[in-house]
């Protein structure tokens, strides 16, 4: 197999909370084209790396490259610009803008219109047209002009990805986008970014608890551990690492099944 | 496409056209070309006779008004055009989105000359309409400041407690710079204009960096220090301390000599700022700017630096309340320290509030009926006469109350609640009864039907 | 038992500490102005005033900023609540008959302001905020409304002139030598009431189960509510406390200050920069910043009354000071981030 390009990569990166150690010294390469999987139990720290890597938080010591360059302590507005976007795990939308405003913000977000106090957006019709095309893709095109805030839930889940669609960004990290969603629908969810993913050739990192879905459609594994990182490797490597199944794998299953 | 919108245009322009004609022009081409009117021809006629005393008027020939009048016509059809340009949609969402605002802005340009018809006053001598004139002055220039005080407070999502350092400074400004400087009326505009622009800067550099609830605490501590300021004896001699200073102002700007055309002036002003604010919101900007009160997280993560925005949005909205404070200034030809106080933070938040916060027409419509009902509840001592009940002096009680019930009881406002009446009969009316789900960030949901209106136009 | 609450133990007691050292530099800053300017009995006179204003300041403040920091509710009103003492307290003063000693009437002015301000404080939680509780923001928007009525109720029964400030004790009623300077016994009195206040309130956070539920509440209040305690009640009952405390502090300026409708706003306005300045939902932080901000008026009147003649600086000097504060905190001096 030929070496992928790494775009996105941490070295030594650390958060601190006072004495929390939330992410301590993590090193991550994240390669191009993958599903990039990070995995542990709740608490591990799995978040706060995630607010690290997209600039909501800084980093109490590390660096995180981005296609070589360093973008330690770049604002996240700087980074949308730069093809990095996220969900989030606790829902995170504008609530009382339409669904279709949501995604059409999200298209314009990239553009060069942000300041044209005057023209209605109506006369710009590509983001109306990559809107419309990112819920096509999403199944939300009915919901379009309902306010995001009286979707359900799991069609809100799915306005988030619509939103990333929308920017048509290289990276995207994905922190359990299936949160609070009925099971049965979480591998059809799942299914649909696996599809996304490949008709663009995005890098993804994803963290998500149900062991099934990691395990079936991630090309890398990372295990968090209180902040550490406990393992990485492939998912038949994780499967078969003793120390990883012993300590988490098996309560995690339980988690998934419950 | 394109000829779809000409034939809604068209279609939209009709109720105020129509006004216009019937309260504008027949009257003042009639008054212009046949001499004195026969007041027995029709119920018109005597608004002819109204309009035909604006002959009194200096230096305003019959041949000027009437091309004043087209000219205002015209302008308006332009701005019209340039108000729905782009706007797809079915024909009656635009007829029933601007065709009103149309007929609105008709009305109260014939408004002068109804009351005088209705008053049998002259509207431009001292008498009840010349009255009423000022009356109408004084609701514009709070409607512009209300505008203004909404697109931070329900657009943006920027709660500030101190708007009246804008207005003051406005109103301040323009005097000091007439009377002190000897600055001609439009540099003193200009400068003044300027100078609310800087304190806007200085609020969104300085202020911004604070979040939330301490901004707001910061502006109202900035207003506060102008307030003190000004009122203070050490500036007796620029800003006449506690009793405020007079200027004058030119005779065409005087509003006492030249009322009729002062309230054109604040018209014009007014309409400017709602066609500003209407477009600003439905524009690219416009939109970021309600997605950061909805979520500013979320808006920087998709990529917006939302402090531009925000700067921007506390920059227009400071140009607007310090306009109207100039006008406010030009109207009384002086100020006091009252325009720095508490009362024009409130005033503005309340009209806001009781029209409905994050509508277009909500703080106008807020604007003139608590502007007017204190006006009617002033002059309702005269018709009582034996009581002793002064109730033009509760004015600041009956406020606070209003204040608290609209608050508590009607949270979307006027406006906000009837555009939620037509939104839930959509989904089911009862859902107009039950509270609103709680929510971290709930002040978000009174700006709920505004923006629902706004998927109607363009679905 | 109290570290529990904190997700950052660590960093927060590195942050109070700086916190508490650039307060005492502070104090001591303004100390060398004072000494710099004015002579040792000018000085005396200027700090004990600046206690005393600061005194009043917190009393105001402390409610504000427990029940902020309980449930984001910033009380607008809460400077009414001052005024309406001062009110209830000359009602009260007044009502009873000639004979009666001025201590006594004191005394049961002091009594019957506390009581009167927590019971319309009740009510008005009850009635008027609870219902918003879905809306913050309106809240604070209600208690500015409900700011402005209660100023024009005030004005509407005793007009707009105020009351003559009614007679201490006697006892209380001198003045004694500080360093050659006059300084009157009053002030002092009032100085010891808002400590002791200071005091019982901090002993009532720190030691009792109310204390710590509210303490608790105000770092998290969803976990308290997780925790099966009635959260809603808590509030209540303290933002009946918070208004009792500022009716209070409003009967104890009345012999000093009197009666008059605009104390309320006046009041509060500062009660705001010491809020602001000690970091919104802070008690240490509201008491400390009190003081600072009385001192610093203090300070600011006296050489204003030296160099203009005219007290002006005083209510700049807090306002430039809250401005100073956001700028290098923005979260103020010990708040949270
Ligand atoms: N803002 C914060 N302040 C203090 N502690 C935090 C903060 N955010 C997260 N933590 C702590 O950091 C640890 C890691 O949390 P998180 O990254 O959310 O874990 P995960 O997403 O893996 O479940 C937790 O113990 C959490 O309590
Ligand atoms: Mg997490």
């Amino acid at each position: 197999m030929e070496e992928k390009r790494v775009v996105l990569e941490t070295r030594g990166l650390s958060r601190y909370f006072g004495g929390l150690k939330a992410v301590d010294g993590i090193d991550l390469r994240i390669h191009e084209g993958d599903l990039h999987s990070i995995i542990g139990p709740n608490g591990a720290g799995k978040t706060t790396l995630f607010n690290l890597l997209c600039g909501v938080l800084s980093p109490t010591r590390g660096q995180i490259l981005l296609h070589g360059q360093d973008i330690t302590g770049l604002p996240p507005y700087r980074l949308a610009h730069l093809g990095v976007g996220r969900s989030f795990q606790i829902t995170n939308i504008f609530p009382t803008l339409s669904v279709f405003e949501n995604v059409r913000l999200a298209a314009q977000a990239l553009g060069r219109d942000n300041f044209r106090l005057f023209t209605p957006v109506t006369r710009l019709p590509h983001y109306v047209e990559k809107a419309y095309a990112a819920l096509a893709e999403t199944e939300l095109l009915e919901l379009a002009h309902v306010p995001a805030q009286q979707l359900s839930h799991g069609d809100k889940r799915r306005l988030e990805l619509a939103i990333l669609l929308a920017q048509d960004l290289d990276i995207w990290l994905l922190d359990e986008p299936t949160a609070g969603l009925a099971s049965e629908l979480v591998p059809g969810f799942m299914a649909l970014v696996d599809r996304m993913r490949k008709a663009g050739n995005k890098t993804v990192v994803l963290v998500e608890h149900n062991m099934n879905i990691v395990m079936s459609l991630s090309d890398r594994i990372s295990v968090m551990h209180q902040g550490k990182l406990l393992a990485e490797g492939s998912p038949q490597e994780i499967a078969r690492d003793e120390a990883v199944q012993a300590a988490y794998l098996g309560t995690m299953y339980m988690d998934a099944e419950q | 496409m394109p000829q779809q919108t000409n034939t809604t245009t068209r279609a939209s322009l009709w109720p105020g056209l129509l006004t216009m004609i019937l309260f504008v022009l027949v009257p003042y081409s009639y008054a212009a070309f046949t001499g004195t009117p026969q007041p027995e021809t029709s119920g018109l006629a005597r608004v002819h006779s109204a309009a035909e005393s604006i002959y009194c008027v200096k230096g305003i020939s019959p041949v000027t008004s009437i091309l004043l009048i087209e000219l205002a016509v015209l302008l308006i059809v332009v701005l019209w055009a340039w108000l729905k340009q782009g706007e797809p949609g079915g024909k009656t969402a635009v007829f029933h989105q601007h065709g009103w605002y149309l007929f609105t802005l008709a009305l109260l340009i014939a408004i002068p000359f109804i009351i005088a018809w209705q008053t049998n006053s002259s509207p431009c001598t001292r008498g009840k309409a010349f009255f009423w004139q000022s009356i109408y002055i004084d609701v514009f220039i709070l409607a512009i400041l209300a505008l203004s005080y909404n697109l931070m407070f329900g657009f943006t999502g920027v709660v500030s407690f101190g708007h009246a350092a804008f207005f003051g400074t406005g109103a301040y400004a323009v005097g000091l710079f007439m009377k002190h400087l000897e600055w001609p009326w439009w540099l003193a505009i200009l400068a003044s204009l300027l100078l609310g622009i800087l304190i806007a800067l200085i609020k969104g550099f300085v202020g911004l960096r604070i979040k939330g609830l301490y901004f707001a605490l910061f502006t109202l501590a900035f207003a506060e220090v102008f307030f003190l300021l000004a009122g203070n004896r050490i500036m007796v001699n620029i800003t006449g301390a506690e009793d405020g200073f007079t200027f004058t102002v030119p005779d065409w700007l005087n509003m006492t000599k030249n009322r009729l055309f002062f309230y054109y002036l604040t018209l014009t002003f007014l309409t400017l700022a709602f066609i500003t604010i209407y477009r600003l919101m439905h524009s690219p900007t416009g939109s970021v700017l309600s997605a950061l009160r909805d979520n500013e997280e979320r808006a920087q993560m998709i990529g917006y630096n939302t402090f531009h925005f925000k700067l921007l949005a506390i920059v227009l909205a400071g140009i607007m309340a310090t306009m109207a404070g100039i006008l406010r200034g030009l109207a009384l030809k002086g100020a006091s320290p009252n325009v720095l106080g508490l009362d024009f933070t409130m005033n503005p938040l309340l009209m806001s509030i009781v029209g409905g916060v994050a509508t277009f027409s909500g703080p106008v419509i807020g604007a003139f009926m608590l502007r007017l009902t204190e006006q009617l509840l002033r002059d309702s001592i005269i018709t009582i006469g034996t009581l002793s009940l002064n109730i033009g002096d509760h004015w600041t009680l009956i406020l606070g109350i209003i204040f608290i019930l609209s608050v508590m009881a009607f949270p979307h406002g006027i406006v906000g609640t009837w555009l939620s009446k037509n939104l839930h009969t959509r989904n089911g009316w009862i859902t107009l009864f039950q509270r609103p789900k709680t929510n971290k960030d709930t002040f978000v949901q009174s700006s709920h039907p505004p923006s629902s209106t706004k998927h109607k136009e363009t679905s | 038992m109290t570290t529990t609450f904190d997700s950052s133990p660590a960093l927060r007691t590195g942050a109070l500490r700086q916190s508490l050292l650039i307060s005492a530099l502070f104090v001591v800053g303004l100390l060398v102005i004072n000494l710099l300017f004015f002579p040792v009995g000018t000085v005396a006179v200027v700090l004990l005033s600046g206690l005393y204003q600061g005194m009043l300041f917190f009393l105001v403040a402390a409610g504000m900023s427990i029940v902020f920091g309980l449930l984001d509710v910033l009380n607008l009103a809460q400077g009414s609540f001052f005024m309406l003492g001062a009110y209830a307290g000359f009602a009260i003063y007044g009502a009873l008959p000639e004979g009666t000693p001025t201590t006594v009437r004191f005394v049961a002015a002091l009594v019957g302001a506390t009581l009167a301000g927590g019971l319309l404080g009740g009510v008005v939680e009850i009635a008027l905020l609870r219902p918003l509780y879905v809306r913050p923001i309106f809240q604070i928007v209600l208690t500015l409304g409900l700011a402005t009525a209660i100023e024009e109720i005030v004005r509407e029964i005793y007009g707009p002139a105020g009351l003559i400030p009614i007679e201490p004790p006697a006892a209380l009623d001198t003045t004694f030598g500080v360093f050659g300077a006059q300084f009157e016994t009053y002030r002092l009195f009032i100085i010891v009431v808002g400590f002791l206040l200071m005091v019982s309130v901090s002993l009532l956070l720190q030691r009792t189960r109310l204390g710590i539920i509210i303490r608790a509440g105000v770092q998290d209040s969803e976990m308290v509510e997780a925790l099966g305690i009635n959260v809603r009640r808590v509030f209540t009952l303290v933002f009946v406390l918070g208004t009792a405390v500022a009716a209070l502090g409003g009967m104890t300026a009345a012999p000093f200050l009197g009666a008059y409708p605009t104390m309320g706003t006046q009041f509060l306005l500062t009660a705001i920069i010491v809020i602001v300045i000690g970091g919104m939902s802070s008690y240490e932080g509201t008491a400390i910043a009190s003081i600072l901000v009385g001192l610093t008026r203090a300070t600011a009147e006296q050489l204003s009354l030296q160099y203009f003649n005219t007290p002006i600086l005083a209510s700049v000097s807090a306002l430039v000071f809250m401005v100073i504060v956001l700028l290098v905190r923005p979260t103020g001096l010990f708040g949270r981030e």
